[in-house]
């Protein structure tokens, strides 16, 4: 017996570390809502790295924008002085800056509108696979955030937090597979679950009998306990009544532009 | 030891770009799993001890910086290498060729088992319905990247010297460590 374990340690040792691993899977299944040790450490030991590469890229992105792609014009235009081309790239960086305070005065009359306080963050990092629908974001529990907490923009929800850590979080998308919000059609009052779908939502378990036009304006319905009501989601692009069956199939095209998310609000829990 | 760094290292900055840089560059569809190409070449050109521990570091990690529950990227990771380390036996590790149809091999186990996993044990159903769609986009993807990275390699075979066994790479006498 000693021999075969001796002779076949590593198949022993790899069936163990498998059998292992899929153990810890199973856990955390099941213990979804928390972030584990593992995963704060590493949330935490790697933001800092994120948000360099982040800024380093946008830094890089601005010196190709302003300066790089304007090379060509520069041989052209010999007679342009130094002070020209600074100022240029002034020009443009304060045009940056402009598009930056318009998306965040946006987001500021949003949080008028609603009646909770949000905390304003910046999205650092994505998700690392190409299926997965998550971001980081360069708050955590040191700003006062928790698993559960949604996240919007001023087009509508994002999505919700599911990891912390001191100085980062993530958040899962709306888009995502895994996600399920809570909804209903504003104009027609159907509820629905919307579900994630990648790049769009389906809306789930929404009444047949209830007729849906296109771009009608879905929203959160408030149940579920994580998002507000009356938040936008999205809108319908394309609902199928289909012949039979209880349910329609209703296609949501999201109003927040995952691919573009830059600054982003987390909705913290209403004062007493 | 140092391999074990360099290989980390060499991880983590994988990472970094597939979180932050490459999601800039490339559409969802087309971001290469520069991951799944480490541990593929790992599996064929480390000794077992090694490449297992890199493997299984790299899934957990991977679940660190994904939405999936920690513990899936490390089991279907684990998974493709042993397959790797069946397969590697019977074949030339140094065929270039062999490189890049193992991370077509493995682009597709990976869509697989993830899909699998998901589907069966997180409930995330629809998942599949993004998987599917994109795996052409992926396949294609990781091969130019797996292409791209082997080129790299053999530019840089001189600087840091060329060892028997090193996939993707040709050399006189074959050996690799089990």
């Amino acid at each position: 017996m000693g021999d075969f374990f001796k002779r076949q340690r590593i198949v022993v040792l790899a069936i163990m570390l498998l059998v292992g691993t899929l153990l810890l899977y199973s856990y955390n299944l099941r213990h979804k809502g928390a972030t584990t040790l593992f995963e704060r450490t590493v949330l935490t030991l790697t933001t800092p790295l994120q948000t360099g590469v982040d800024v380093f890229t946008d830094e890089i992105g601005l010196l190709w924008n302003n300066y790089l792609w304007l090379v060509d014009a520069r041989r052209q235009n010999l007679q342009l002085t130094e002070q020209n081309r600074r100022l240029q790239g002034e020009l443009v960086a304060l045009a940056e800056v402009r598009l930056e305070n318009q998306r965040l005065r946006r987001l500021l009359d949003f949080v008028d509108e609603i009646e909770r306080p949000a905390l304003p963050a910046r999205v650092v990092a994505e998700d690392i696979s190409s299926w997965a629908r998550t971001i980081v974001i360069d708050k955590g529990l040191d700003a006062g955030l928790r698993e559960g907490l949604p996240v919007v923009v001023a087009e509508g929800v994002v999505g919700r937090i599911i990891k912390t850590a001191p100085n980062s979080a993530r958040v899962l998308l709306v888009a995502d597979a895994s996600s399920a919000v809570a909804s209903l059609i504003q104009r027609t009052r159907t509820r629905g679950v919307a579900r994630g779908l990648g790049d769009h939502l389906s809306l789930d378990y929404a009444s047949r009998e209830d007729s849906l036009l296109i771009g009608d304006l879905l929203v959160t319905s408030g149940m579920g306990g994580i998002f507000p009501k009356g938040l936008v989601i999205g809108r319908v692009v394309q609902a199928d009544q289909g012949k039979f069956g209880l349910f329609q199939k209703v296609e949501i095209a999201p109003s927040a532009d995952f691919s573009r998310l830059e600054e982003v609000l987390v909705l913290l829990e209403p004062e007493p | 030891m140092t391999r074990l760094i360099v290989y980390f290292t060499v991880g983590l900055v994988f990472m970094l770009l597939q979180t932050t840089l490459l999601p800039r560059l490339l559409p969802d569809a087309l971001r290469p799993n520069l991951l799944l190409i480490l541990i593929l070449y790992l599996g064929l050109s480390e000794s077992f001890g090694r490449a297992l521990l890199l493997s299984l570091v790299f899934g957990l990690l991977q679940d660190s910086f994904s939405s999936t529950a920690l513990g899936l990227y490390g089991v279907v990771n684990l998974v493709i290498f042993l397959q790797v380390r069946l397969l590697v036996t019977r074949l030339s590790a140094e065929s270039p060729a062999l490189l890049l149809l193992l991370v077509a091999a493995g682009t597709l186990v990976q869509s697989v088992l993830l899909g699998f996993c998901l589907t069966l044990f997180a409930e995330a159903g629809s998942v599949l319905q993004i998987l599917l769609p994109a795996l052409p986009g992926q396949l294609l993807a990781n091969l130019l990247a797996a292409a791209v990275l082997l080129g790299m390699l053999l530019l840089l075979r001189p600087q840091f010297g060329a060892r028997p066994g090193m996939a993707g790479l040709p050399h006189q006498s074959r050996h690799h460590g089990s």
